[in-house]
């Protein structure tokens, strides 16, 4: 789309309203990054859009809804549990500094109920549009799914309580965990004991490919107060199997590169292993 | 977009759009939403944007329910436009709200335009959830140039009316090409598929319709 020249109006436009095909849309995003000509344009018309966005008959909001936000901030500023997508079988990779080896009967559950909650969702989805007739057997599917998701909402929760347990008197450790599916480009990662840090740096999560390319950039996170992040399904390449992944300090903002040294790192195991 | 929890840095955009060749409306293009009266009369009564803005990164709650107040009506509004229906509509606004409250520098992305940054970010969201897919953008990734601060009522009053007055005065298939691009997230092949119209004359007349909007306004 883009020949190494500026993107036209047209496209910048539909960029915006996100009304591009996936493919058409990276591509679009990755030369907007580059060009501060054409992201200047698509500001001008994010600008147009709020606009038309105005032009909305004005409703007014739910009964209580000012009510349930400032009850949400007491309680600490909740945000929604991130919607579990479509996954198929994943795979799970341990980083942590050698010689931690903790809680991953816990997350193999986890993981488990991760690709189970995907697969009743689409099961879920099949029946309900062929098979009208079984109800029973979509009324169980659905339980069992929306007690999967009950248990990820809970897993990935803002303000779920995260603790590491380690044998007693242990000083408390870096650790962070991976799921990764390389065919879906599918990444959760999550950290605890993370150190806090200054404003200008930030950590950023790399794959590090099988094939000895460059690492790559999987996103940016700072721990909350409790040394806890997680990475929700960064985007990524498709199909890139990992041999490692690793956690660097960055200048805020990220970088291209990694950063030594590595604060965490930990190997992938063979897929299907 | 891979950068999660943390804002994008702000890029910096000192060149002068008006002399891309690129580009030869911008001047124009920002005149139309600096018309005057519009941006700085927030009022001495109320806090600005910025100052809200500021006084909800110090974890000020009490800002947060200002902000509310100010916006909570347009972004449930467009959320409900586009979902139709109230619950989902909320689950949009407080999401928002409270990504705003976890990460107020990412609205250095609205360059001062917090009302007009939300209603696109709501619109955004709310089309993903009519997809029922996962976030296409991180909210840190809309980055919106003009439109005022609409942080007063009057003036956002003023300026919804405006901005209606104009689109109803657009060509009826260039304001259903906007309608179902914007509001339904219909792609501009979805679109070429219902109006039988090609999809060169679809891109086109989305365009077409934005810039008659700015031009509208500009009169």
């Amino acid at each position: 789309m883009t020949g190494g020249r500026h993107i036209s109006q047209d496209d910048l436009t539909l960029y915006a309203l996100q009304a591009l095909s996936p493919e058409e849309a990276a591509e679009v995003r990755a030369h907007v990054r580059e060009c501060e000509v054409c992201r200047e344009l698509v500001a001008e018309i994010n600008g147009e859009l709020a606009l038309v966005a105005l032009s909305v008959e004005q409703e007014a909001v739910p009964e209580g809804a000012r009510r349930r936000l400032m009850a949400k901030l007491a309680a600490g500023g909740a945000g929604s549990a991130p919607v579990a997508e479509a996954r198929g079988r994943g795979e799970v990779v341990p980083i942590r500094p050698a010689g931690k080896a903790m809680l991953w009967t816990a997350w193999g559950a986890v993981a488990a109920l991760l690709v189970l909650a995907v697969s009743l969702e689409v099961q879920v989805q099949r029946l309900s549009a062929r098979l009208r007739q079984e109800t029973a057997q979509t009324a169980r599917l659905m339980e069992a799914s929306a007690h999967a998701k009950e248990v990820l909402g809970v897993m990935m929760a803002p303000t779920a309580q995260r603790v590491v347990l380690t044998p007693a008197r242990t000083k408390a450790m870096p650790i962070g965990r991976a799921i990764y599916l390389p065919a879906r480009g599918g990444l959760i990662f999550q950290a605890n004991n993370m150190a806090a840090l200054p404003e200008d740096k930030t950590y950023e999560l790399w794959v590090i490919p099988m094939n000895g390319a460059a690492p790559i950039p999987a996103g940016m996170f700072r721990p909350d107060w409790a040394g806890n992040a997680s990475v929700m399904m960064p985007e990524i390449p498709w199909n890139v199997p990992a041999k490692a992944f690793g956690v660097t300090i960055e200048k805020a903002g990220g970088s291209a590169t990694p950063t030594a040294p590595i604060i965490i790192s930990g190997a992938a195991p063979a897929a299907g292993e | 977009m891979h950068k999660m929890g943390l804002a994008l840095p702000l890029a910096p955009l000192p060149v002068s759009m008006a002399e891309n060749p690129l580009n030869p409306n911008s001047a124009a293009r920002r005149s139309a939403y600096e018309a005057p009266g519009s941006l700085d009369s927030a009022g001495a009564s109320q806090a600005s944007d910025e100052v809200l803005m500021a006084r909800i990164a110090a974890r000020d709650r009490e800002a947060m329910g200002q902000l509310f107040d100010r916006y909570g009506r347009l972004v449930y509004s467009v959320a409900l436009r586009v979902l139709k229906d109230p619950g989902q509509a909320e689950d949009v606004m407080q999401e928002i709200l409270l990504q705003v409250w976890n990460g107020p520098a990412t609205l250095a992305q609205a360059r001062g335009s917090v009302g007009a940054w939300l209603a696109v970010v709501a619109r955004n969201r709310a089309i993903d959830v009519l997809r029922r897919r996962r976030p296409s953008d991180s909210v840190d990734d809309v980055v919106l140039a003009a439109s005022g601060d609409l942080a007063s009522e009057v003036e956002r009053n003023r300026m919804i009316e405006k901005v209606r007055g104009v689109l109803s005065k657009l060509p009826q298939e260039q304001q259903r090409s906007v309608d179902m691009a914007f509001f339904e997230g219909l792609t501009h092949a979805e679109i070429a598929a219902k109006t039988g119209d090609p999809l060169g004359t679809v891109k086109t007349r989305i365009r077409s319709a934005l810039i008659g909007l700015r031009k509208g306004l500009e009169a």
